[in-house]
């Protein structure tokens, strides 16, 4: 079970440039909003190839948020089936993962796994954009385990995506380092000026 | 061989698509870079490509099924024979003929025939959309841009594009003349690659993916590449008109061309990050009330200094 040369490359395109289409099966908006916040230049998704499409023609990954209310299940399955092979889902949000506090609801299907295959969860109410950043690169090592043949066992996972989730959070700490300098300067401010109030008083 | 060869592999087919993805990743890189963030690492778009190649490609049950999969070959094709009539190591382009401006200028209209084809055959909703706007876009863009393209060409008496680079290239103040006319063809040019400000046939936003919302595998693959293979052509048309070679040593002219034609990716790449995208009928008014009247004044200048000037 030997890859041609071609094959390998067409295996090493697909983990590096994963493209994604948001869904919203029914959440709050809390988890579309920490979605679309880690698209933002703050967190820079690009780095890994990641790019948001609005077609599901062109996307290989569908990230999910929400319970599925029976309004959007039939929608849902059809996204799906417009994506083209090989294509992977993301579950994002408590919700998502398993119906959250809707499970049981009577106009609420459960979970994105009730209606699609899913291969990521991502729980948390709402889940933050580390998190589902990391879900990304947790979905690329599994990918690249199961490409080489390797069973894509979540020891694994967790050793191979140490390094990218470093990358991460020293991004995130600079970048929060930097607007905290900002924010002290600010807050040096609003004190000098509270004192000079209390001298007038 | 030798004409294969050309045609092949350089200038042609394989030189022509690994600069266009080195194009793609400088004007990527800019944009990211605009934005102040890191961006993508430079294989990013040959891993774009090589992923889109190896994934289903779908082919609508609505659309045609002889027409649908060729329209992407047929935009990469235009593109690729326009290349070979553009100079790249010195002021002679392959294979230069009197009159390759227009042809060059033609070919490069099909790709944009191609879009609309493609949506028109998709018969999906916004693919429809997109391609009626590409065709109400090309009418508004194709004047300015062939009429600021022209003035030059009016100006050296000469019709092919090493001509004009000749030309220029002998009489370098000259090039100062033509000024309004690159700045009509830049702006212009944008809307031929369908670049913000006036990427309305592809708005993500509004429309989807636009005329291409159908697409996908290699046949999205492959219009990809035409776009990218689109903007190094239109750079290096700008570049060898406007900004004409100096030297004969094939060595130092190609650095040249690669350094002008950056040069013309950055502008437009600082246009694509500071502008946000307009409506079509601002574009359509904005094409016919300020650029055309500005290439149509070039014009005029240009001819009435072809009788004064010493040529």
């Amino acid at each position: 079970m030997t890859k041609t040369f071609i094959e390998k490359a067409i295996d090493w395109g697909r983990r590096k440039s994963p493209w994604i289409i948001h869904f919203n099966a029914g959440a709050c908006n809390g988890c579309d909003i920490e979605v679309v916040d880690s698209l933002t230049p703050r967190f820079d998704v690009e780095r890994f190839g990641l790019l948001q499409k609005g077609t599901p023609r062109h996307a290989d990954v569908l990230v999910c948020t929400g319970a599925v209310t029976l309004q959007t299940r039939d929608r849902l399955k059809r996204i799906y089936e417009q994506m083209p092979d090989p294509k992977f889902v993301i579950a994002v949000g408590t919700c998502a993962c398993s119906g959250g506090i809707f499970d049981g609801c009577y106009c609420v299907a459960g979970g994105i796994d009730a209606v699609i295959p899913v291969d990521v969860y991502v729980p948390g109410c709402a889940a933050r954009p580390e998190a589902i950043i990391d879900a990304v690169v947790k979905l690329l090592t599994a990918l690249e385990n199961m490409q080489k043949g390797t069973p894509a066992t979540p020891e694994q996972d967790d050793t191979a995506d140490v390094p990218a989730l470093e990358e991460i959070e020293n991004a995130v700490t600079e970048a929060s380092a930097a607007t905290a300098a900002v924010s002290s300067d600010n807050q040096s401010a609003d004190s000098a000026t509270t004192a000079n109030q209390g001298g007038e008083e | 061989m030798v004409a294969l060869f050309n045609i092949l592999v350089f200038p042609g087919f394989i030189f022509l698509g690994v600069y266009a993805l080195l194009f793609e990743f400088l004007d990527r890189r800019i944009y990211a870079r605009l934005q102040n963030r890191m961006g993508p690492p430079w294989f990013q778009p040959l891993a774009d490509f090589l992923k889109l190649i190896g994934k289903e490609a779908v082919i609508p049950a609505e659309a045609d099924k002889k027409v649908f999969p060729a329209l992407p070959i047929f935009a990469l094709a235009a593109v690729t024979t326009a290349f070979l009539y553009v100079p790249i190591w010195s002021g002679n382009s392959l294979l230069p003929f009197s009159g390759d401006l227009i042809v060059v200028l033609y070919l490069l209209t099909i790709p944009t025939l191609t879009f609309f084809l493609a949506g028109w055959y998709s018969t999906s909703v916004y693919a429809t959309v997109g391609s009626m706007r590409a065709l109400t876009q090309l009418f508004s863009y194709e004047v300015p841009l062939f009429m600021a393209l022209l003035a030059p060409a009016l100006l050296a008496d000469s019709w092919s594009i090493s001509g004009i680079s000749q030309f220029y290239a002998a009489h370098p103040l000259y090039i100062l003349i033509n000024i309004p006319a690159f700045v009509v063809a830049i702006v212009s040019c944008q809307g031929k690659l369908e670049r913000v400000p006036f990427d309305m046939p592809e708005a993500e936003t509004e429309i989807v993916s636009g005329t291409f919302v159908e697409y996908s595998g290699r046949f999205y693959a492959v219009f990809r590449m035409a776009i990218d293979a689109e903007l190094v052509v239109v750079a290096a048309i700008i570049a060898a008109i406007f900004l004409p070679f100096f030297t004969a040593n094939p060595v130092v002219g190609f650095i040249l061309f690669v350094v002008k034609t950056i040069i013309i990716l950055f502008i437009l790449a600082v246009f694509r990050s500071v502008m946000a995208r307009i409506r079509i009928e601002q574009m359509v008014k904005f094409c016919w009330k300020y650029l055309v009247p500005l290439a149509i004044i070039q014009i005029i200048v240009n001819i009435l200094l072809k009788g004064v000037l010493p040529l």
